[in-house]
């Protein structure tokens, strides 16, 4: 108690000290204060960090002009869908390989080469990192931190300061309080709303929010001794961030939604049975069945004309391929319970979701090939589970409605409920198009040495690949 | 005897048939784009590389280890005219991230590509490896707003004499209804 009294007494001194310092030009020119002087004055606090920034991180670095039209057409759509109004947005990309993102006050988002070529050309990774950074300029968390820094919080939520945000002083005193807090970070609780709020960001800009998971999956499985990531230091447990963005997935997809056109109804209950959907591989190479015995799958090979067992020993109860061909998704009854692996076209399995007791069946990809549905059943109730083929989340859905039925056509995913259908449709995703482009400049390469490429049990040959400067 | 004067016979023939060939020019085939927005003929010696073209773009190589020609379709651009189209490609050609060692050989010139007009111009600029590369490239805007672009490539200046190769492509070039 008494720790607590003495903590208490010193904050209010500290916070009395301050006030001090600062409370005459706060008097003598209170009028000048309001939204758009709190506007310039975080626009002034953050440009006045930039100079520091770039000294520290080697200055500014220019991408590649094809890389630079498409990170700035992703920087371009976030910016779009940013809901402040009173902040000109601005991205610098440093030259430092370290992999880092940040922002400062104001809208200026910096972004490190190291980290523009570790995600390469994954646009909802980019729009993870960007969307994260242009949150903290959302919520004002850098300004609000700097302010709490400086005890001018309370004050200002108690109406007992009204700030004069054209005071040189102020702004000193709180550059120097920014540039104390950039390597801290904004605290725990503003990386968990930034993420939260960057990943709705990204969604509402057409990117795909699991992007976000797959980002922090691949910092997950980088080995800790190589981490020359400090934004990461900055930011609370990885693996909590994670878990609050995989489950936040589900508040992109809207309710199901009773489907009352009778051209939909009438494809929708002719085609209900569909038991050979998913079994042709749609790139013809492969036939694809299931062993007797439930172990593995027999593959005939028709370009080498030779036979297969692929996932030898599992226990594969049915399989689909994606509509590309990309993927095949197996459901397999496992000792722990039920699981679903999804594999590359050459067998070869990516992920493995494990069910436990619950049971999957009726495995339906997206036309996109980018998502996969499962009908689940969990102790007598069934509903819908929907992963991603590059990313490891789960997305369950419609648990309430007993589902017995799905399918995935263009307009989303359709459940029947034994006497009504439902439709869910899928947040939609935006390819990323380069607004007002230039012709691209290509190389060919003076050598004309084929490219090996190794694919399965295929060795492929390429013709001389041309280069992009 | 015989038989050394079917041979002769035989030969004049040949070369008859040849002569008639060089005269009425380069050997070609008709290219449709998978865009279906042009034909274009393209000389023999020019392979098509159907793993680096798309529906968008069309490339070929030509016999020299360097020759380069493709046709790019932009899509919009935001360009009112075709000059702003240029210049703002060779603007960011020339900008840091650009083209290393970007150099503009000749101004933008006037030239017609199936009824349409554009502009050209060839410059220099340096691969990685620091050979000097020279680029022709035609710059056109579309009637409904959409760029294009063909551009001729390889390691010498000939690329912007108006080789016979471009000669062929241009003067055959149509663009689809």
């Amino acid at each position: 108690m008494a720790v607590d009294r003495l903590r208490k007494l010193s904050a209010w001194v500290i916070v009395l000290l301050f006030f001090s310092v600062i409370a005459a030009p706060v008097q003598a020119s209170a009028a000048s204060s309001g939204k758009a002087g709190a506007a310039r004055f975080e626009r002034a606090l953050g440009g006045g960090a930039v100079p520091e920034i770039l000294k520290q991180y080697g200055g500014e670095y220019v991408l590649p002009l094809g890389q630079r039209l498409w990170v700035e057409e992703v920087f371009r759509r976030l910016v779009g869908a940013a809901e402040r109004q009173d902040v000109e947005y601005t991205l610098t990309v440093l030259n430092s390989a370290e992999l880092n993102a940040f922002a400062l006050p104001g809208g200026y988002v910096f972004i490190t080469r190291g980290l523009v070529n570790a995600i390469g050309r994954d646009e909802a990774k980019l729009a993870a990192v960007l969307g994260h950074e242009i949150a903290h300029i959302e919520e004002k968390h850098g300004m609000n931190a700097v302010l709490r820094q400086m005890g001018l919080t309370v004050l200002l939520e108690v109406g007992m300061l009204a700030v004069d945000f054209a005071s040189a002083d102020l702004l000193r005193l709180a550059g120097t309080t920014l540039l104390e807090l950039i390597s801290r970070g904004w605290g725990r609780e503003a990386e968990f709303e930034a993420d939260l709020v960057g990943q709705t960001l990204a969604v509402r800009a057409g990117f795909d929010g699991s992007g976000a998971v797959s980002l922090l999956d691949g910092v997950l499985n980088l080995d800790s001794e190589d981490l020359p990531m400090k934004v990461f230091r900055t930011h609370p447990d990885t693996q909590e961030r994670r878990e609050r963005l995989e489950a936040n997935l589900a508040s992109f997809w809207p309710p199901p939604a009773a489907v009352d056109d009778p051209q939909v109804l009438e494809r929708l209950n002719g085609g209900r049975i569909l038991a050979q959907a998913g079994r042709n591989d749609p790139r013809g190479r492969y036939i694809v069945s299931l062993q007797e015995n439930g172990a593995g799958l027999h593959i005939f090979d028709l370009q080498l004309g030779e036979s297969a067992l692929w996932l030898e020993g599992a226990s594969v109860r049915d399989f689909a391929w994606s509509p590309q061909g990309q993927y095949l998704a197996v459901t397999l009854d496992e000792v722990s319970g039920d699981a679903v692996w999804i594999c590359d076209r050459w067998g070869h399995v990516k992920r493995q979701i494990d069910l436990g007791r619950r049971r999957a069946s009726q495995l339906s990809w997206s036309p996109e090939g980018k998502q996969l549905a499962l009908l689940i059943s969990d102790s007598g109730s069934q509903g819908i589970l929907v992963t991603y083929a590059e990313a490891d989340a789960l997305v369950p859905m419609a648990a309430d409605l007993g589902v017995e039925y799905s399918t995935w056509l263009e307009d989303g995913l359709f459940i029947f409920t034994g006497d009504a259908w439902y439709c869910i449709s899928p947040p939609p995703v935006v390819p990323v198009t380069v607004q007002n482009p230039v012709p691209q400049v290509l190389q060919r390469q003076r050598i004309l040495s084929p490219t090996v490429i190794k694919e399965g049990s295929t060795i492929r040959l390429t013709r001389p690949s041309l280069t992009m400067p | 005897m015989f038989p050394g004067k079917y041979q002769a016979v035989h030969a004049a023939a040949l070369t008859v048939v040849l002569l008639a060939l060089a005269a009425s020019g380069v050997q070609a085939f008709i290219f449709s784009d998978p865009g279906s927005l042009y034909t274009a003929a393209i000389p023999d010696s020019w392979i098509y590389q159907a793993y680096h073209s798309t529906d968008q773009l069309a490339v070929f190589y030509g016999e020299g280890d360097w020759d380069l020609l493709y046709f790019e379709g932009l899509g919009k651009v935001a360009d009112q005219s075709v000059r702003e189209l240029a210049e703002r490609s060779l603007a960011l050609y020339g900008e840091p991230g650009g083209l290393s060692g970007f150099q503009l050989e000749t101004p933008l010139l006037p030239v017609e590509v199936g009824g349409l007009q554009g502009l050209a111009c060839a410059y220099t600029y340096q691969d990685e490896r620091g050979n000097l590369l020279w680029e022709y490239r035609i710059f056109l805007l579309l009637p409904d707003g959409e760029g294009f672009s063909i551009a001729l490539g390889s390691n010498g200046p000939w690329v912007k004499n108006n080789p016979p190769v471009l000669e062929e492509v241009l003067k055959k070039w149509q663009w689809t209804d």
